[in-house]
């Protein structure tokens, strides 16, 4: 066996390793012209970029990428690794859970096993993004290995084609002409043109070919699942993913983190079934459902001063939006999607007259905030020195006061009480400004020891106007997702590879007449039934009568 | 033709290799949601300071800062305050800054708070949870250990452990920037 391939064709053409028909004049060079089988029209013939005689190590790498099965082994395993994913959920699903015992816990030993061999997040493994990047570098080594030899080779064909090229085509006819080979050529590209050909002569041989287009539909679908698979795996980057849920509470101007936006809750409510749109059954369960639930949210971008936390920031409305569960708020990429609600009422401030209890007298009022109250009140004669707060009021071990949080759930202030008949510097006074907690703590007791203030003064808030509170907050997921418009770009690409590869095809039709016997052979890439019956109707129209199923070589 | 193609083959692969090597880098680091782990770099901050002004990292540059998230109303954090308080006098002129950082609280109640204690280590407020969602901070105290070189030592989540808080900074103080 010849180490090095003769690819010297007998037409005198030089052609490249791994060539199956000659780029020049269609020749099959498999074999010693002794066959009659079908030839391999894939990529017309022509060797594919990375076929060398001595590959080094490059082109093996090439190689491997460029194979069709390597490609396909790759998809199958990039399957099979996203249905493992699919078997218990993953973490990407939870907000805020412990991975290491979840899996064990839910699922026993199967869960853990789960868990350790990194299968509860598969789609960020290391394994996983490296196949979709080997898919990806097969999309793109396998598309330039093919589609810059078949542009080439379809954008330079001879006309007259070797018999061979022609008798071993599937669709193939020949027979006698009663009139001259030129002639008879001349007079063939009306029907053929008529048929939405376009038509080569050269001598006595012809060329018809139409929808050429069709043929670059395969590398279109590439180019826009390379797009796609890009898009996929840098979403990552910064800025472009942000999928984060917090919580906003009614009447404030909450800032969404790592952006310049503020959202408001300006209200939300929740609507219930009520009792006679429930089941008989779902009644006796006793659940409450919630129907609906709405925040009415209104978003605003930071124009100046964001940057600065020790100023105000100038804030400008830029998007208005009742947000439902599936119905988010959407600005430029942002969207707000309602997630989950707490209707625990939380005050925001009251504002309480100051009483002098002896006299009856009223002073005030004044607002006092739980967050970042005011700190000096001016009240008639008095004056109230806001000393400490404790918006959880507890006491700890060693008795001093302490809070349990942050969230204003028994808020107590201790103010210095300057005035006429107190001391000159001042008295303590501690307020509490809930009912109940006045009467938990025992607010009377604890003035008693502090200053004796209880029966002098005091803090009385007069009506529930006068009590703020924050009714509810609502919980949202903020997402941004910059990398989708380029998803939907990659797909609408892909859709259109798709439309130009199944609603085409490249037809041609070659012939040739030589002394008196026309030779014709026809190529699709597709619908072979529909070529066989154009091949057939323009022979008719030529005054030969060819049966469509007559028309087909069966090969040997 | 041979000769031209050479060039844009090597071009196309290292292309792959790189891009891939990107995308699966971020996309295995990726998954705490961008959390500063042991290694790396503290994410940026601009916070209010108690002393009224604005403070980021960059000015401690050079220096080995003690990263403490806290609230008054988080006992284990208050627990540990004294003990910061005293590393920070101790280290302080050997470049180390104890930084706390108030997660949510006012002004009033974090004042009062440091002058019962007697802290003077600067303290940042974090009124709109932007640091702590950057350090991906989830129990609190948090404390983040960072050497002279700009790279976090050590994440203590949880209380610290006073024992060995002494031995942790003397080892960041010996990371010569």
């Amino acid at each position: 066996m010849a180490l090095i391939e003769n690819t010297k064709c007998e037409c005198g053409h030089q052609n490249r390793v791994g060539t199956v028909l000659c780029e020049s004049c269609g020749k099959p060079l498999d074999d010693r012209g002794d066959s009659k089988g079908l030839l391999e029209m894939r990529y017309d013939g022509v060797a594919r970029r990375s076929q060398r005689v001595n590959p080094n190590f490059i082109d093996r790498i090439w190689n491997f990428f460029s194979s069709v099965k390597v490609a396909v082994y790759l998809i199958i395993f990039t399957l099979v690794g996203a249905m493992l994913g699919t078997i218990f959920e993953q973490e990407s699903n939870f907000i805020n859970f412990d991975p290491t015992t979840f899996y064990k816990d839910k699922y026993g030993q199967i869960g853990e096993i789960y868990y350790k061999l990194g299968l509860s997040h598969t789609y960020e493994s290391w394994w996983f993004v490296l196949l979709l990047v080997m898919i990806g570098a097969s999309l793109v080594i396998c598309s330039l290995d093919r589609v810059l030899p078949l542009y080439k080779a379809l954008s330079k064909q001879r006309i007259p084609k070797h018999m061979q090229f022609l008798t071993r085509q599937k669709v193939v006819y020949q027979g006698p002409l009663a009139e001259e080979g030129r002639d008879w050529v001349e007079r063939a590209v009306k029907p053929l043109r008529k048929k939405g050909y376009r038509v080569h002569t050269e001598k006595s041989a012809l060329l018809a070919e139409k929808q050429r287009f069709s043929r670059w539909g395969p590398y279109i679908i590439h180019i826009g699942l390379i797009v796609f698979l890009l898009a996929v795996l840098f979403r990552g980057l910064p800025g472009l993913h942000y999928d984060q849920h917090y919580w906003f509470p009614e009447g404030e101007k909450t800032k969404i983190p790592g952006t310049n936006l503020y959202l408001e809750n300006e209200k939300f409510r929740v609507e219930y079934y009520s009792e006679d749109e429930m089941s008989e059954g779902f009644r006796k369960t006793g659940k409450v459902v919630a129907k609906l639930f709405e925040t009415k949210a209104v978003l605003y971008e930071c124009t100046a001063n964001c940057d600065d936390p020790s100023k105000e920031p100038q804030l400008k409305e830029v998007q208005r939006h009742a947000i439902q569960v599936n119905d988010p708020l959407t600005y430029k990429g942002l969207r707000a999607y309602q997630f989950d609600f707490d209707l625990t009422p939380k005050l925001r401030s009251v504002q309480p007259v100051l009483v002098n209890q002896v006299t009856g007298e009223q002073y005030g009022k004044f607002k006092l905030e739980m967050n970042n109250p005011q700190q000096e009140f001016k009240l008639g004669p008095y004056t109230l020195e806001l000393k400490n707060k404790f918006l959880d009021f507890s006491l700890n071990e060693q008795g001093q006061p302490i809070s349990k949080s942050k969230d204003p759930n028994a808020p107590a202030f201790l103010f210095v009480v300057k005035g006429p008949d107190l001391p000159e510097e001042g008295s303590q006074f501690i307020y509490f400004p809930k009912q109940i907690d006045k009467e938990r703590f025992q607010q009377d007791a604890i003035n008693e020891k502090l200053g004796g203030l209880q029966n002098k003064l005091e803090l009385d808030v007069q009506s529930m106007e006068d009590v703020d509170i924050i009714a509810s907050s609502s919980y949202l997921n903020i997402r941004i997702d910059r990398a989708m418009p380029f998803v939907w770009l990659g797909l609408g690409i892909v859709m259109l590879g798709l439309i130009m590869s199944f609603y085409w095809q490249h037809r041609r039709i070659w012939l040739r007449i030589d002394e008196g016997i026309l030779t014709l052979g026809a190529h699709t890439t597709k619908n072979w039934f529909g070529m066989r019956r154009e091949v057939s109707s323009f022979l008719s129209a030529m005054g030969i009568e060819a049966d469509e199923k007559s028309l087909e070589n069966g090969g040997e | 033709m041979g000769k031209a193609r050479r060039p844009v083959q090597i071009i196309v692969l290292l292309c792959i290799v790189v891009l891939g090597a990107y995308a699966i880098n971020s996309a295995v680091l990726g998954r705490g949601n961008d959390k500063p782990v042991v290694g790396s770099k503290p994410p940026a901050v601009k916070l209010l300071g108690l002393d009224g002004k604005v403070h980021t990292l960059d000015e401690y540059k050079g220096k080995a800062i003690v990263i403490n998230f806290w609230a008054t109303w988080c006992t284990y954090c208050v627990n540990e305050m004294p003990a910061l308080q005293q590393q920070w006098e101790k280290w302080r002129d050997s470049g180390v800054v104890v930084l706390g950082i108030n997660t949510g609280e006012d002004k009033m109640t974090v004042t009062n708070f440091t002058q019962q204690l007697g802290t003077d280590f600067p303290i940042l407020f974090d009124t709109d949870n932007e640091a702590v969602r950057d350090y991906g901070v989830v129990p609190m105290p948090t404390t983040f250990f960072v050497d002279k070189k700009g790279k976090i030592a050590s994440i203590q989540q949880g209380e610290l452990n006073l024992k060995t808080l002494n031995e942790q900074i003397k080892q960041l103080v010996q990371t010569e920037g």
